[in-house]
Formats: structure tokens, sequence, C-alpha cells
């Protein structure tokens, strides 16, 4: 299984170096760029969450995150040592309202759930883990 | 796998066309370039290859200030993974979108 790992700590001056690591990724293994653009906002999301609300009296927590091609798709996971947070239980945000009443902020993990097929949290061993799979419409483009 | 930069100018039609990249690294400085386009009416998408919620929040604050001061803003020759998204965060009920030729 083709799996691939980093870590940053949660500041967002990190979020370019994220996306290079899931781009790097996405080539070296074969796989269509056109899919990679779900995977990416996944992580953009999530992690932006972390360095957003992660940081408790002046600590930043330290952020992994793990790739991986599995059948048929790709599981991304990501894992942070801050306080107890489930994402998913933040309310979904009003995505039919006049553009008066629009929020303007809430938009990041919905859209996270409305992409991936899948995503589950946990809290395991004083840490955030956010796994998030989907399929693939194309798969990678290396058997030659 | 290129790493696009981001991207926003004004054409030569009035418009202004944004390109590469649109992640929460850039949204301060695609806001401010937005804020200070005059007559705003119509954003060219033709090359933005990535967009994620807060480069929606600078999309949907745009369309709030342009609307309060007249017309909104029209998004044309949006490609179809940047549609998918505009359609899960519902901006295709709040915004005129015209989807790239092809």
């Amino acid at each position: 299984m083709t799996e691939r790992h980093t870590a940053v700590p949660s500041d967002a001056a990190h979020l370019p170096a994220l996306t290079e690591f899931l781009r790097n990724f996405w080539s070296e293994t074969g796989l269509p760029t056109v899919e990679a653009v779900p995977f990416e906002l996944a992580l953009e999301e999530v992690f932006m969450n972390v360095v957003m609300h992660g940081s408790q009296g002046g600590r930043v927590p330290r952020v992994e995150v793990s790739v991986a091609l599995v059948e048929g798709g790709v599981t991304l996971i990501v894992e942070d040592d801050g306080p107890p947070f489930d994402p998913l239980s933040l309310l979904a945000p009003n995505v039919t309202a006049s553009l008066e009443e629009r929020p303007i902020g809430g938009l990041g993990v919905f859209l996270v759930r409305q992409m991936m097929d899948s995503v589950r949290y946990q809290r395991r061993d004083a840490r955030n883990q956010l796994q998030m799979t989907k399929q693939l419409a194309v798969g990678p483009s290396t058997s030659k | 796998m290129s790493n696009p930069m981001f991207e926003i100018r004004r054409g030569s039609a009035g418009e202004v066309a944004m390109a590469g990249r649109l992640d929460a690294t850039q949204c301060d400085a695609a806001l401010k370039f937005l804020n200070e386009t005059a007559d705003l009416r119509v954003i060219d998408l033709a090359s933005l290859e990535y967009i994620a919620s807060a480069g929606l929040r600078v999309i949907l604050l745009t369309q709030k200030r342009c609307k309060a001061a007249g017309a909104g803003v029209r998004l044309i020759n949006v490609t179809p993974p940047i549609h998918d998204i505009f359609r899960y965060a519902g901006f295709d009920q709040i915004l005129d979108i015209t989807r790239a030729a092809g």
C-alpha cells in the first residue's frame, strides 16, 4: 500500500507545504490531477480549523498528516495534539439562505463532509484524529 | 505537477481575472484587490484551479458589497471542479455563475 506521512506546526504559514506534500503524493502515485481538488480542500479546511481553534495558552499543536491509496480511493488522516475538538459536531451552515442572510463563515467542514465519501472523528491518545476517504472516478495511471 | 501561485488582475474589458490557487494564504490579498476595484461587474475564473472556504468567503463578501451598491457580480468561465464547490456551498442560488464552455 502506498502511504506518505508528514508533520507541521499548526501555523497557517505551513499550508503551502501541506499542499505540496499532497500534490507530490498525487504525482508519485500517478493519480489524475482533476481528482486532487477535493482532497486538497479537505486538507486545507481541517488544517486551518486546527490553526484557528487548536491553540490554547499559546501552545501550538503539532499536526500530522497521512495519505494512502486504498482500494479504489484515497484516505487522508489528519491528527493534532490540541485540545479535544470534534469538527463534525459543528452545525451545518444554511446554504439556502438569501444573500443578505447568508453567513460569512462556517463552510469549511461542511464542504469536507459534502465532498468526501466518509469522514470519521475520534479522540485517541490525547489527539484529535479525522479520517476522510473518497473513492476515485479514475484510478492511478501507473499500470504500464 | 506544478504548484501554481495565485494571481489576480484587471483585464482589458474591465473584468477581474483570477488564476491559480485561492487558498487561505491568498484570500486577504484577493479581498483587498476586489475591494479596491471600481465598478466590479465580472470575475473571470477560467484559470482558477482551486478554491476553498477562505476563497468562498472572499466571493461572498464581494457579492454582498456589490449587491448593496447596485448590481451583483457575475462569475464567468467556471470550470467543473470549481463549479462543484460553488454548488455544494449553495452559491449557485445567490450568484450569477456561467460555466466554462466545453
